[in-house]
Protein backbone atom coordinates (compact mmCIF):
# COMPACT_ATOMS: atom_id res chain seq x y z
CA UNK A 1 0.00 0.00 0.00
CA UNK A 2 2.84 2.35 1.04
CA UNK A 3 4.75 1.41 -2.09
CA UNK A 4 1.65 2.16 -4.16
CA UNK A 5 1.26 5.65 -2.69
CA UNK A 6 5.00 6.34 -3.25
CA UNK A 7 4.62 5.34 -6.90
CA UNK A 8 1.55 7.56 -7.19
CA UNK A 9 3.39 10.53 -5.60
CA UNK A 10 6.34 9.93 -7.95
CA UNK A 11 3.88 9.85 -10.85
CA UNK A 12 2.40 13.23 -9.89
CA UNK A 13 5.88 14.70 -9.20
CA UNK A 14 6.90 13.86 -12.76
CA UNK A 15 4.10 16.10 -14.02
CA UNK A 16 5.07 19.18 -11.95
CA UNK A 17 7.94 20.40 -14.15
CA UNK A 18 6.11 19.96 -17.49
CA UNK A 19 3.02 21.65 -16.00
CA UNK A 20 5.04 24.64 -14.73
CA UNK A 21 6.79 24.91 -18.11
CA UNK A 22 3.47 24.75 -19.97
CA UNK A 23 1.95 27.42 -17.68
CA UNK A 24 5.01 29.68 -18.16
CA UNK A 25 4.77 29.19 -21.94
CA UNK A 26 1.06 30.10 -21.97
CA UNK A 27 1.75 33.18 -19.79
CA UNK A 28 4.57 34.23 -22.13
CA UNK A 29 2.31 33.79 -25.18
CA UNK A 30 -0.41 35.93 -23.56
CA UNK A 31 2.11 38.67 -22.64
CA UNK A 32 3.87 38.73 -26.02
CA UNK A 33 0.81 38.05 -28.14
CA UNK A 34 1.68 40.64 -30.77
CA UNK A 35 5.30 39.56 -31.18
CA UNK A 36 4.45 35.87 -31.25
CA UNK A 37 1.86 36.18 -33.94
CA UNK A 38 4.28 36.17 -36.95
CA UNK A 39 5.91 33.08 -35.41
CA UNK A 40 2.57 31.27 -35.26
CA UNK A 41 1.97 32.17 -38.91
CA UNK A 42 5.52 31.02 -39.76
CA UNK A 43 5.00 27.73 -37.94
CA UNK A 44 1.82 27.20 -39.96
CA UNK A 45 3.68 27.99 -43.20
CA UNK A 46 6.57 25.70 -42.20
CA UNK A 47 4.04 22.95 -41.55
CA UNK A 48 2.47 23.48 -44.99
CA UNK A 49 5.88 23.48 -46.72
CA UNK A 50 7.40 20.58 -44.78
CA UNK A 51 6.20 17.83 -47.22
CA UNK A 52 8.18 19.55 -49.99
CA UNK A 53 11.33 19.50 -47.84
CA UNK A 54 10.64 15.87 -46.94
CA UNK A 55 10.26 15.13 -50.67
CA UNK A 56 13.85 16.22 -51.30
CA UNK A 57 15.17 14.77 -48.05
CA UNK A 58 14.07 11.20 -48.84
CA UNK A 59 15.73 11.61 -52.23
CA UNK A 60 19.03 12.16 -50.48
CA UNK A 61 19.35 15.96 -50.43
CA UNK A 62 20.40 17.25 -47.00
CA UNK A 63 17.79 19.31 -45.21
CA UNK A 64 19.73 22.61 -45.28
CA UNK A 65 20.23 22.38 -49.03
CA UNK A 66 16.61 21.29 -49.58
CA UNK A 67 15.34 24.35 -47.69
CA UNK A 68 17.80 26.68 -49.41
CA UNK A 69 16.94 25.22 -52.85
CA UNK A 70 13.22 25.53 -52.23
CA UNK A 71 13.59 29.13 -51.07
CA UNK A 72 15.79 30.13 -53.98
CA UNK A 73 13.57 28.60 -56.67
CA UNK A 74 10.03 28.97 -55.27
CA UNK A 75 10.99 32.15 -53.42
CA UNK A 76 12.23 33.78 -56.61
CA UNK A 77 9.01 32.90 -58.42
CA UNK A 78 6.91 34.11 -55.51
CA UNK A 79 8.92 37.31 -55.23
CA UNK A 80 8.25 38.10 -58.88
CA UNK A 81 4.57 37.21 -58.36
CA UNK A 82 4.27 39.32 -55.21
CA UNK A 83 6.17 42.19 -56.81
CA UNK A 84 3.84 42.16 -59.82
CA UNK A 85 0.87 41.88 -57.51
CA UNK A 86 2.06 44.84 -55.46
CA UNK A 87 2.55 46.75 -58.65
CA UNK A 88 -1.03 46.09 -59.73
CA UNK A 89 -2.33 46.44 -56.18
CA UNK A 90 -0.70 49.77 -55.38
CA UNK A 91 -1.77 51.14 -58.76
CA UNK A 92 -5.31 49.87 -58.19
CA UNK A 93 -5.46 51.25 -54.66
CA UNK A 94 -4.12 54.65 -55.72
CA UNK A 95 -6.61 54.81 -58.59
CA UNK A 96 -9.38 53.74 -56.26
CA UNK A 97 -8.41 56.42 -53.75
CA UNK A 98 -8.49 59.06 -56.47
CA UNK A 99 -11.68 57.83 -58.10
CA UNK A 100 -13.43 57.01 -54.84
CA UNK A 101 -15.10 60.44 -54.29
CA UNK A 102 -16.77 60.17 -57.71
CA UNK A 103 -17.86 56.57 -57.09
CA UNK A 104 -19.02 57.41 -53.59
CA UNK A 105 -21.03 60.30 -55.02
CA UNK A 106 -22.74 57.99 -57.54
CA UNK A 107 -23.48 55.36 -54.90
CA UNK A 108 -24.77 58.08 -52.55
CA UNK A 109 -27.04 59.61 -55.22
CA UNK A 110 -28.39 56.15 -56.05
CA UNK A 111 -29.13 55.38 -52.41
CA UNK A 112 -30.49 58.90 -51.69
CA UNK A 113 -33.03 58.47 -54.51
CA UNK A 114 -33.83 54.96 -53.29
CA UNK A 115 -34.15 56.21 -49.72
CA UNK A 116 -36.46 59.06 -50.80
CA UNK A 117 -38.72 56.59 -52.61
CA UNK A 118 -38.72 54.14 -49.68
CA UNK A 119 -39.35 56.80 -47.00
CA UNK A 120 -42.18 58.26 -49.13
CA UNK A 121 -43.88 54.84 -49.08
CA UNK A 122 -42.84 53.92 -45.51
CA UNK A 123 -42.40 57.19 -43.51
CA UNK A 124 -41.30 55.37 -40.30
CA UNK A 125 -37.98 54.40 -42.03
CA UNK A 126 -36.93 58.10 -42.09
CA UNK A 127 -36.12 57.83 -38.37
CA UNK A 128 -33.34 55.31 -39.13
CA UNK A 129 -31.27 58.02 -40.95
CA UNK A 130 -29.99 55.51 -43.53
CA UNK A 131 -28.40 58.31 -45.58
CA UNK A 132 -26.12 59.44 -42.74
CA UNK A 133 -25.05 55.86 -42.02
CA UNK A 134 -24.25 55.24 -45.68
CA UNK A 135 -22.27 58.50 -45.87
CA UNK A 136 -20.22 57.40 -42.85
CA UNK A 137 -19.50 53.97 -44.42
CA UNK A 138 -18.48 55.52 -47.73
CA UNK A 139 -16.07 57.89 -45.94
CA UNK A 140 -14.48 54.99 -44.11
CA UNK A 141 -14.02 52.61 -47.08
CA UNK A 142 -10.76 53.99 -48.62
CA UNK A 143 -9.08 54.35 -45.20
CA UNK A 144 -10.03 50.75 -44.42
CA UNK A 145 -8.44 49.47 -47.63
CA UNK A 146 -5.25 51.47 -47.09
CA UNK A 147 -5.19 50.33 -43.46
CA UNK A 148 -4.75 46.76 -44.72
CA UNK A 149 -1.38 47.58 -46.31
CA UNK A 150 0.76 47.35 -43.11
CA UNK A 151 -0.50 43.77 -42.62
CA UNK A 152 1.21 42.98 -45.95
CA UNK A 153 4.60 43.49 -44.23
CA UNK A 154 3.98 40.02 -42.77
CA UNK A 155 4.58 38.74 -46.31
CA UNK A 156 8.28 39.51 -45.81
CA UNK A 157 8.70 38.71 -42.11
CA UNK A 158 6.91 35.34 -42.17
CA UNK A 159 9.00 33.65 -44.93
CA UNK A 160 12.17 34.84 -43.15
CA UNK A 161 11.17 33.18 -39.84
CA UNK A 162 9.82 30.12 -41.71
CA UNK A 163 13.26 29.58 -43.30
CA UNK A 164 14.91 29.10 -39.91
CA UNK A 165 12.01 27.02 -38.64
CA UNK A 166 12.32 24.67 -41.62
CA UNK A 167 16.08 24.29 -41.14
CA UNK A 168 15.96 23.71 -37.39
CA UNK A 169 12.50 22.16 -37.19
CA UNK A 170 13.45 18.56 -37.90
CA UNK A 171 15.94 18.45 -35.03
CA UNK A 172 13.37 19.63 -32.46
CA UNK A 173 10.74 17.19 -33.74
CA UNK A 174 13.21 14.25 -33.69
CA UNK A 175 14.24 15.20 -30.13
CA UNK A 176 10.60 15.30 -29.00
CA UNK A 177 9.83 11.98 -30.73
CA UNK A 178 12.75 10.26 -29.04
CA UNK A 179 11.66 11.59 -25.64
CA UNK A 180 8.04 10.51 -25.79
CA UNK A 181 7.12 7.93 -23.14
CA UNK A 182 8.33 4.80 -24.94
CA UNK A 183 5.30 2.57 -24.36
CA UNK A 184 2.86 5.29 -25.45
CA UNK A 185 4.88 6.58 -28.38
CA UNK A 186 3.03 4.25 -30.78
CA UNK A 187 -0.34 5.70 -29.76
CA UNK A 188 0.93 9.31 -29.70
CA UNK A 189 2.53 8.96 -33.13
CA UNK A 190 -0.65 7.31 -34.44
CA UNK A 191 -2.73 10.28 -33.24
CA UNK A 192 -0.17 12.77 -34.58
CA UNK A 193 -0.08 11.11 -38.01
CA UNK A 194 -3.89 11.01 -38.15
CA UNK A 195 -4.14 14.75 -37.37
CA UNK A 196 -1.24 15.51 -39.70
CA UNK A 197 -2.87 13.53 -42.52
CA UNK A 198 -6.26 15.22 -42.41
CA UNK A 199 -5.15 18.73 -41.40
CA UNK A 200 -2.22 18.80 -43.82
CA UNK A 201 -4.35 17.61 -46.72
CA UNK A 202 -7.10 20.11 -45.85
CA UNK A 203 -4.76 23.10 -45.53
CA UNK A 204 -2.70 22.29 -48.60
CA UNK A 205 -5.88 21.52 -50.53
CA UNK A 206 -7.77 24.66 -49.59
CA UNK A 207 -4.76 26.92 -50.19
CA UNK A 208 -4.15 25.37 -53.62
CA UNK A 209 -7.86 25.77 -54.40
CA UNK A 210 -7.88 29.44 -53.28
CA UNK A 211 -4.74 30.15 -55.33
CA UNK A 212 -6.17 28.56 -58.49
CA UNK A 213 -9.45 30.49 -58.06
CA UNK A 214 -7.46 33.70 -57.53
CA UNK A 215 -5.49 33.06 -60.77
CA UNK A 216 -8.63 32.28 -62.81
CA UNK A 217 -10.50 35.30 -61.39
CA UNK A 218 -7.54 37.63 -61.96
CA UNK A 219 -7.04 36.46 -65.56
CA UNK A 220 -10.79 36.64 -66.31
CA UNK A 221 -11.25 40.11 -64.81
CA UNK A 222 -8.15 41.50 -66.58
CA UNK A 223 -9.45 40.08 -69.88
CA UNK A 224 -12.82 41.73 -69.21
CA UNK A 225 -10.91 44.98 -68.68
CA UNK A 226 -12.44 45.53 -65.27
CA UNK A 227 -10.80 48.07 -62.95
CA UNK A 228 -9.19 46.89 -59.68
CA UNK A 229 -8.89 43.31 -61.00
CA UNK A 230 -5.97 42.57 -58.60
CA UNK A 231 -7.79 43.81 -55.48
CA UNK A 232 -10.98 41.95 -56.39
CA UNK A 233 -9.06 38.76 -57.29
CA UNK A 234 -7.22 38.84 -53.93
CA UNK A 235 -10.49 39.28 -52.06
CA UNK A 236 -11.97 36.38 -54.07
CA UNK A 237 -8.93 34.19 -53.33
CA UNK A 238 -9.07 34.94 -49.61
CA UNK A 239 -12.84 34.50 -49.38
CA UNK A 240 -12.53 31.18 -51.29
CA UNK A 241 -11.21 29.75 -48.04
CA UNK A 242 -14.87 29.77 -47.00
CA UNK A 243 -16.89 27.43 -49.24
CA UNK A 244 -19.25 29.23 -51.65
CA UNK A 245 -18.16 32.66 -50.39
CA UNK A 246 -15.44 33.23 -53.02
CA UNK A 247 -17.75 33.17 -56.02
CA UNK A 248 -20.43 35.24 -54.21
CA UNK A 249 -17.92 37.91 -53.12
CA UNK A 250 -16.46 37.94 -56.63
CA UNK A 251 -19.84 38.22 -58.34
CA UNK A 252 -21.13 41.01 -56.05
CA UNK A 253 -17.91 43.09 -55.99
CA UNK A 254 -17.23 42.75 -59.70
CA UNK A 255 -20.84 43.58 -60.57
CA UNK A 256 -20.71 46.77 -58.46
CA UNK A 257 -17.38 47.79 -60.04
CA UNK A 258 -18.67 46.93 -63.53
CA UNK A 259 -21.81 49.02 -62.93
CA UNK A 260 -19.72 51.99 -61.78
CA UNK A 261 -17.19 51.58 -64.61
CA UNK A 262 -19.40 50.77 -67.61
CA UNK A 263 -22.89 51.81 -66.45
CA UNK A 264 -24.52 49.13 -68.66
CA UNK A 265 -26.05 45.72 -67.96
CA UNK A 266 -24.08 43.53 -70.44
CA UNK A 267 -20.72 43.51 -68.53
CA UNK A 268 -22.60 42.59 -65.35
CA UNK A 269 -24.24 39.62 -67.08
CA UNK A 270 -20.82 38.53 -68.44
CA UNK A 271 -19.33 38.76 -64.93
CA UNK A 272 -22.18 36.79 -63.35
CA UNK A 273 -21.80 34.07 -66.02
CA UNK A 274 -18.02 34.02 -65.40
CA UNK A 275 -18.42 33.53 -61.65
CA UNK A 276 -21.11 30.88 -62.12
CA UNK A 277 -18.55 29.09 -64.33
CA UNK A 278 -15.89 29.39 -61.60
CA UNK A 279 -18.33 27.98 -59.03
CA UNK A 280 -19.10 24.90 -61.17
CA UNK A 281 -15.43 24.42 -62.08
CA UNK A 282 -14.61 24.49 -58.36
CA UNK A 283 -17.37 22.04 -57.47
CA UNK A 284 -16.89 19.58 -60.32
CA UNK A 285 -13.12 19.61 -60.94
CA UNK A 286 -11.09 21.36 -58.25
CA UNK A 287 -12.69 20.05 -55.06
CA UNK A 288 -13.05 16.37 -56.07
CA UNK A 289 -9.41 16.29 -57.16
CA UNK A 290 -7.69 18.50 -54.57
CA UNK A 291 -9.74 17.74 -51.47
CA UNK A 292 -10.25 14.00 -51.95
CA UNK A 293 -7.95 13.02 -49.08
CA UNK A 294 -8.82 15.88 -46.73
CA UNK A 295 -11.10 15.83 -43.71
CA UNK A 296 -14.66 16.67 -44.73
CA UNK A 297 -16.16 19.73 -43.04
CA UNK A 298 -19.81 20.62 -43.43
CA UNK A 299 -20.26 24.24 -44.71
CA UNK A 300 -22.50 24.96 -41.69
CA UNK A 301 -19.69 23.84 -39.35
CA UNK A 302 -17.23 26.02 -41.28
CA UNK A 303 -19.49 29.06 -40.87
CA UNK A 304 -19.93 28.34 -37.16
CA UNK A 305 -16.13 27.98 -36.79
CA UNK A 306 -15.49 31.25 -38.62
CA UNK A 307 -18.03 33.16 -36.52
CA UNK A 308 -16.75 31.65 -33.28
CA UNK A 309 -13.13 32.33 -34.37
CA UNK A 310 -14.02 35.96 -35.10
CA UNK A 311 -15.71 36.27 -31.72
CA UNK A 312 -12.73 34.79 -29.86
CA UNK A 313 -9.72 36.16 -31.74
CA UNK A 314 -10.89 38.78 -34.25
CA UNK A 315 -9.52 38.59 -37.79
CA UNK A 316 -6.76 36.14 -36.84
CA UNK A 317 -9.32 34.03 -35.00
CA UNK A 318 -11.08 33.73 -38.37
CA UNK A 319 -7.78 32.76 -40.10
CA UNK A 320 -7.05 29.95 -37.63
CA UNK A 321 -10.64 28.81 -37.07
CA UNK A 322 -10.68 26.25 -39.91
CA UNK A 323 -7.38 24.49 -39.04
CA UNK A 324 -8.42 24.36 -35.38
CA UNK A 325 -11.80 22.91 -36.39
CA UNK A 326 -9.99 20.26 -38.48
CA UNK A 327 -7.89 19.30 -35.46
CA UNK A 328 -10.93 19.21 -33.16
CA UNK A 329 -12.89 17.05 -35.61
CA UNK A 330 -10.01 14.59 -35.98
CA UNK A 331 -9.48 14.47 -32.19
CA UNK A 332 -13.19 13.77 -31.72
CA UNK A 333 -13.06 10.95 -34.30
CA UNK A 334 -9.91 9.51 -32.69
CA UNK A 335 -11.50 9.76 -29.22
CA UNK A 336 -14.52 7.77 -30.40
CA UNK A 337 -12.25 5.19 -32.06
CA UNK A 338 -10.13 4.91 -28.91
CA UNK A 339 -13.27 4.26 -26.86
CA UNK A 340 -14.11 1.44 -29.26
CA UNK A 341 -10.63 -0.09 -29.41
CA UNK A 342 -9.13 0.53 -25.94
CA UNK A 343 -12.34 0.27 -23.90
CA UNK A 344 -14.25 -2.14 -26.16
CA UNK A 345 -17.48 -0.19 -26.41
CA UNK A 346 -18.42 -2.11 -29.48
CA UNK A 347 -17.33 -5.68 -30.26
CA UNK A 348 -15.56 -5.86 -33.61
CA UNK A 349 -17.38 -7.99 -36.17
CA UNK A 350 -15.40 -10.99 -37.41
CA UNK A 351 -14.32 -10.61 -41.03
CA UNK A 352 -15.40 -14.22 -41.70
CA UNK A 353 -16.48 -17.31 -39.76
CA UNK A 354 -13.16 -18.12 -38.14
CA UNK A 355 -14.24 -21.63 -37.14
CA UNK A 356 -13.79 -22.74 -40.76
CA UNK A 357 -10.56 -24.82 -40.56
CA UNK A 358 -7.33 -23.55 -42.09
CA UNK A 359 -6.84 -25.16 -45.51
CA UNK B 1 36.91 16.71 -58.43
CA UNK B 2 35.83 19.81 -56.57
CA UNK B 3 32.36 19.49 -58.15
CA UNK B 4 32.12 15.90 -56.86
CA UNK B 5 33.06 17.11 -53.37
CA UNK B 6 30.28 19.70 -53.51
CA UNK B 7 27.82 17.00 -54.67
CA UNK B 8 28.95 14.76 -51.80
CA UNK B 9 28.35 17.52 -49.27
CA UNK B 10 24.80 18.02 -50.61
CA UNK B 11 23.94 14.33 -50.81
CA UNK B 12 22.99 12.45 -47.65
CA UNK B 13 24.65 9.00 -47.70
CA UNK B 14 22.48 7.86 -44.78
CA UNK B 15 19.38 7.92 -47.03
CA UNK B 16 21.09 5.61 -49.52
CA UNK B 17 21.93 3.23 -46.66
CA UNK B 18 18.32 3.27 -45.45
CA UNK B 19 16.97 2.65 -48.95
CA UNK B 20 19.35 -0.28 -49.43
CA UNK B 21 18.32 -1.62 -46.05
CA UNK B 22 14.61 -1.41 -46.89
CA UNK B 23 15.18 -3.26 -50.17
CA UNK B 24 16.33 -6.25 -48.14
CA UNK B 25 13.13 -6.40 -46.08
CA UNK B 26 10.89 -9.29 -47.06
CA UNK B 27 7.73 -7.17 -46.65
CA UNK B 28 8.92 -4.81 -49.40
CA UNK B 29 10.05 -7.52 -51.83
CA UNK B 30 9.01 -6.65 -55.37
CA UNK B 31 9.05 -2.88 -54.89
CA UNK B 32 11.43 -1.12 -57.28
CA UNK B 33 14.34 0.92 -55.91
CA UNK B 34 12.90 4.24 -57.05
CA UNK B 35 9.51 3.42 -55.54
CA UNK B 36 11.20 2.56 -52.24
CA UNK B 37 11.52 6.32 -51.67
CA UNK B 38 7.74 6.47 -51.14
CA UNK B 39 7.98 3.64 -48.62
CA UNK B 40 10.70 5.53 -46.75
CA UNK B 41 8.48 8.63 -46.80
CA UNK B 42 5.74 6.64 -45.07
CA UNK B 43 7.96 5.29 -42.31
CA UNK B 44 8.51 6.87 -38.92
CA UNK B 45 11.90 6.47 -37.22
CA UNK B 46 12.45 6.19 -33.50
CA UNK B 47 15.29 5.11 -31.25
CA UNK B 48 14.58 3.07 -28.11
CA UNK B 49 17.12 2.86 -25.31
CA UNK B 50 18.01 -0.49 -23.73
CA UNK B 51 15.17 -1.68 -21.50
CA UNK B 52 12.49 0.62 -22.93
CA UNK B 53 9.14 -1.02 -23.60
CA UNK B 54 7.96 -0.59 -27.18
CA UNK B 55 4.54 -2.07 -26.45
CA UNK B 56 3.07 -4.39 -23.86
CA UNK B 57 0.93 -7.47 -24.29
CA UNK B 58 -2.70 -6.33 -24.43
CA UNK B 59 -1.94 -2.84 -25.84
CA UNK B 60 -3.81 -2.01 -29.02
CA UNK B 61 -1.46 -2.38 -32.01
CA UNK B 62 -1.29 0.32 -34.63
CA UNK B 63 2.09 -0.09 -36.29
CA UNK B 64 4.52 -2.62 -37.68
CA UNK B 65 8.13 -2.29 -36.47
CA UNK B 66 11.20 -2.93 -38.60
CA UNK B 67 14.48 -3.22 -36.70
CA UNK B 68 17.14 -1.05 -38.36
CA UNK B 69 19.83 -1.55 -35.71
CA UNK B 70 19.97 -3.14 -32.27
CA UNK B 71 17.83 -5.97 -30.92
CA UNK B 72 14.26 -6.38 -29.62
CA UNK B 73 13.09 -9.11 -27.25
CA UNK B 74 9.51 -10.35 -27.56
CA UNK B 75 8.04 -11.99 -24.48
CA UNK B 76 4.66 -13.47 -23.65
CA UNK B 77 2.98 -13.79 -20.29
CA UNK B 78 1.68 -17.24 -19.49
CA UNK B 79 -1.77 -16.69 -17.89
CA UNK B 80 -1.54 -19.95 -15.94
CA UNK B 81 1.87 -19.37 -14.30
CA UNK B 82 1.87 -15.54 -14.59
CA UNK B 83 5.47 -15.87 -15.82
CA UNK B 84 6.84 -14.00 -18.78
CA UNK B 85 9.04 -15.91 -21.24
CA UNK B 86 11.07 -14.53 -24.12
CA UNK B 87 9.56 -16.08 -27.22
CA UNK B 88 11.76 -14.45 -29.85
CA UNK B 89 14.51 -11.93 -30.52
CA UNK B 90 14.21 -9.61 -33.48
CA UNK B 91 17.42 -8.56 -35.24
CA UNK B 92 18.21 -5.88 -37.86
CA UNK B 93 16.34 -6.52 -41.10
CA UNK B 94 13.49 -8.35 -39.34
CA UNK B 95 10.09 -6.99 -38.39
CA UNK B 96 7.32 -7.64 -35.88
CA UNK B 97 3.82 -6.41 -35.02
CA UNK B 98 2.53 -6.96 -38.55
CA UNK B 99 -0.97 -7.92 -37.33
CA UNK B 100 -1.49 -4.25 -36.40
CA UNK B 101 -1.51 -3.40 -40.11
CA UNK B 102 -4.67 -5.44 -40.58
CA UNK B 103 -6.72 -4.80 -37.45
CA UNK B 104 -6.45 -2.70 -34.32
CA UNK B 105 -6.47 -5.53 -31.79
CA UNK B 106 -4.54 -6.20 -28.57
CA UNK B 107 -0.87 -7.16 -28.98
CA UNK B 108 -0.15 -10.81 -28.26
CA UNK B 109 3.33 -10.17 -26.81
CA UNK B 110 5.45 -7.53 -25.09
CA UNK B 111 8.33 -5.94 -27.01
CA UNK B 112 11.34 -4.55 -25.11
CA UNK B 113 14.54 -3.09 -26.52
CA UNK B 114 17.33 -5.54 -25.57
CA UNK B 115 19.90 -2.90 -26.51
CA UNK B 116 19.77 0.60 -28.00
CA UNK B 117 17.60 -0.01 -31.05
CA UNK B 118 16.55 2.07 -34.00
CA UNK B 119 13.26 1.05 -35.60
CA UNK B 120 11.14 2.09 -38.55
CA UNK B 121 7.42 2.17 -37.81
CA UNK B 122 4.82 1.64 -40.51
CA UNK B 123 1.43 2.79 -39.26
CA UNK B 124 -1.81 1.26 -40.56
CA UNK B 125 -2.97 4.73 -41.64
CA UNK B 126 0.21 5.16 -43.73
CA UNK B 127 -0.28 1.78 -45.40
CA UNK B 128 -3.88 2.82 -46.16
CA UNK B 129 -2.54 6.07 -47.71
CA UNK B 130 -0.03 4.08 -49.79
CA UNK B 131 -2.81 1.77 -50.99
CA UNK B 132 -4.85 4.82 -51.97
CA UNK B 133 -2.16 7.11 -53.40
CA UNK B 134 0.33 4.53 -54.75
CA UNK B 135 -1.66 1.35 -55.29
CA UNK B 136 1.24 -0.53 -56.90
CA UNK B 137 3.36 -0.20 -53.76
CA UNK B 138 0.40 -0.67 -51.40
CA UNK B 139 -0.78 -3.84 -53.11
CA UNK B 140 2.76 -5.29 -53.14
CA UNK B 141 3.06 -4.73 -49.38
CA UNK B 142 -0.46 -6.09 -48.72
CA UNK B 143 0.23 -9.18 -50.80
CA UNK B 144 3.59 -9.80 -49.06
CA UNK B 145 1.85 -9.31 -45.72
CA UNK B 146 -0.79 -11.90 -46.64
CA UNK B 147 1.94 -14.37 -47.67
CA UNK B 148 3.91 -13.84 -44.44
CA UNK B 149 0.82 -14.26 -42.27
CA UNK B 150 -0.22 -17.35 -44.21
CA UNK B 151 3.27 -18.86 -43.73
CA UNK B 152 3.17 -18.12 -39.99
CA UNK B 153 -0.33 -19.59 -39.68
CA UNK B 154 0.78 -22.68 -41.57
CA UNK B 155 3.79 -23.04 -39.25
CA UNK B 156 1.52 -22.89 -36.20
CA UNK B 157 -0.94 -25.40 -37.68
CA UNK B 158 1.82 -27.82 -38.61
CA UNK B 159 3.58 -27.61 -35.25
CA UNK B 160 1.40 -30.17 -33.34
CA UNK B 161 1.86 -32.73 -36.11
CA UNK B 162 5.63 -32.61 -35.56
CA UNK B 163 5.29 -33.39 -31.84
Amino acid sequence: MAADSTTLKKGYAQLVLPAVMAAALIYFIVLAKGAIFPFILSAALAYILSPMIRYFEVRGIKRTYSVAGLYISVGALLFIGVYLLFHFLSYDLETLQRAWPAYAGRIETYFTNLNAKVTASFPFLAGLKLNDKLQHLLDLAPQFLLGLLPALSLLFIVPFITFFMLIGGAGIIDYLLDHLPSRHSELILHIASRIDGSLGNYLRGILTEAFIIFLIAFTGLVLMDLNYAAVIAILIGVSSLVPYLGAIVGAVLSSVVAYLQFGTLLPIIKILAFFTGIRFFDDWFLQPYIMKKAVKLNPAIILLALMAGGEIGGIWGVVFSIPVTCILKEILLIAIELQETEFRWKPKPEPTRISIPFT
Amino acid sequence: MRFLNILNSIYDEEILRKLDFLRGIRLFEGIRKRAMIHVLESLQERTYLKGETIFAQGDIGRALFIVFSGKIALSRLDPATQKSDVIAEVHPGEFFGEMALLEEMPRTATAVAAEETKVFMLFKIKLDSLLFARPKIGVTIASQLARILSARLRAIMEKPAEN
